[in-house]
């Protein structure tokens, strides 16, 4: 499988007459948004923000994040399951709006959501402080019940991502990045030498508005399976994620997955990177011993030496992360585990849920329990007032100035498993 | 003082210390279920709950799964 990248860089947002991009600049026909979002019946009301880089603006409660992109060939649209039909993706071209964020926010299910403030200490934990924000903020019709206000906004999340990057898709791309994953055949034969070396990556899956799917499929009802990395560039996985946000792996960072990213960039120099491994996380033993047992046997059956396995989520899913890493190194493959820790605010408290004697190379990515002071924002779009019951939060986090106390655990991407961060320790 | 452990993850009982494991249903619903009715629902939790308390008179040399 080929797939080219064909990224349009984006420096900043306006509204204008018409959707195009014009210099880097990314305008946006509000009204025509609204009204593409509005078919969904489900929805009572939408709004749309913009937000940049350095403004004092909060954005909370943040429920998913969604890069712009959409097929220019290679047959089925991206985000298969939801805007494309069910048929393979991760062939072709692809175009993508680079810089620019879809973050849906609104009274959704409010309790496990995330804050994203785009100037000022918090900004620093958050990757989306840094890219070119479309804020929706979304209000789902009273009757609608929680599961099918959490679908909703999921699907308008991703449609509006794909509405802009279709109007864009005319533009002339800044750069083009290839990617290729060859037959197995091929793979396997290839690199004599390098240490084969495969990706087991977990997705959350507890249900109760934990879910992440896969072309459409509940990751909580498969089995663990094989797909190429260039399937996940084009949104073969999105998040249902109503999760702490720190270490939520929203659909912008399944597109953009740094672990896929850094295995290419060693592919054919350190190692030969050939497969990429889904198994999910789910809330009985049986199913815990099931997938892990699975991917396990997969990587088995590609032969390879070493896995990077990286968690989603903590607490339930470090069982699987635990079992993952037990039972690859007891087949005699070297693991390396991506996860985070909550280990109290003083960072003194055991790390994880459960341990294992044979993980012995762990990267962490930050204590979520760390706790920080957000200062007041000149403007919040979303519902401040949720900062009481985000987790993370606690009561009388939000003060009568508009700065809140919380933890790490509530801002979004601060502490995510899949390295997609903006503050980083080296051991010296 | 002898202490039953009713945790869905065995291995993480085991690997906290616990002496006398109880597995249960689920994380979310460790005592219960929701796909049964609530009397069968009741059966399953009294059953548990029984079989802890046959667990916490058991005398065990060591980390004992019920």
């Amino acid at each position: 499988m080929k797939l080219e990248l064909h990224k349009a860089p984006v420096r900043s947002l306006r509204f204008g007459p018409q959707t195009t991009l014009e210099n880097d600049v990314l305008v946006i026909n509000q009204q025509e948004l609204q009204a593409l979002l509005l078919e969904d019946p489900r929805l009572a009301a939408v709004t749309v923000d913009l937000a940049h880089p350095g403004e004092s603006i909060r954005i909370m409660p943040v429920k998913d994040a969604v890069e712009p992109r959409c097929k220019l060939s290679g047959g089925n649209e991206v985000f298969p399951g939801f805007i494309g039909g069910v048929e393979t993706v991760g062939q072709g071209a692809t175009f993508v709006l680079e810089g620019a964020t879809v973050l849906t926010t609104g009274r959704l299910v409010a309790p496990q959501e995330g804050i994203v403030d785009m100037s000022g200490p918090g900004a620093a934990y958050t990757p989306f402080s840094s890219t070119c924000n479309i804020v929706l903020g979304l209000t789902p019709r009273e009757d609608v019940t929680l599961h099918e206000a959490e679908a909703t906004c999921r699907m308008v999340g991703l449609k509006a991502a794909h509405y802009l990057a279709c109007r864009c898709k005319a533009a002339k791309a800044a750069r083009v990045e290839h990617y290729a994953f060859p037959p197995l055949a091929e793979a396997m034969a290839a690199h004599p030498g390098l240490p084969k070396v495969a990706y087991i990556y977990m997705l959350q899956s507890q249900g109760l508005l934990h879910d992440t799917w896969v072309y459409g499929v509940d990751a909580k009802k498969t089995l663990p399976t094989l797909i190429s990395p260039t399937e996940i560039m084009d949104g073969a996985v999105i998040s249902g994620n109503c999760v702490s946000a720190c270490d939520k792996n929203n659909t912008y960072v399944h597109q953009n997955n740094p672990i896929i990213k850094a295995l290419y960039a060693r592919h054919g120099k350190e190692i030969n990177f050939v497969g990429v491994i889904l198994t999910n996380e789910n809330v009985t033993l049986a199913d815990k011993q099931r997938s892990s047992s699975y991917a396990v046997k997969l990587a088995s059956m590609l032969g390879v030496t070493a896995a990077v396995i990286s968690e989603e989520g903590f607490g339930n899913p470090d069982a699987d992360l635990v079992l993952n890493c037990v039972k690859a190194e007891s087949a005699g493959i070297k693991t390396v585990l991506v996860t985070d820790e909550y280990a109290g605010a003083n960072g003194a408290s055991q790390s994880l849920a459960d341990s294992c004697p044979e993980g012995t190379a762990v990267v962490t990515a930050g204590n979520a329990n760390a706790t920080i002071v957000l200062p007041p924002m000149a403007k919040v779009l979303g519902d401040p007032a949720q900062a009481d019951v985000i987790a993370g939060g606690f009561f009388g986090s939000l003060r009568a100035d508009g700065s809140m106390e919380v933890e790490l655990q509530a801002i979004l991407g601060a502490t995510n498993e899949l390295g997609f961060n903006k503050i980083g320790a080296y051991t010296i | 003082m002898p202490v039953v452990h009713m945790a869905s993850i065995v291995p993480i009982s085991q690997s906290v210390g616990a002496n006398r494991i109880i597995p249960t249903v689920a994380i979310p619903y460790p005592l219960g279920n929701p796909t049964l009715s609530p009397a069968e629902e009741k059966k399953l939790r009294r059953g548990l709950v029984e079989k802890a308390l046959k667990a916490l008179g058991a005398d065990v040399t060591e980390q004992t799964v019920f």
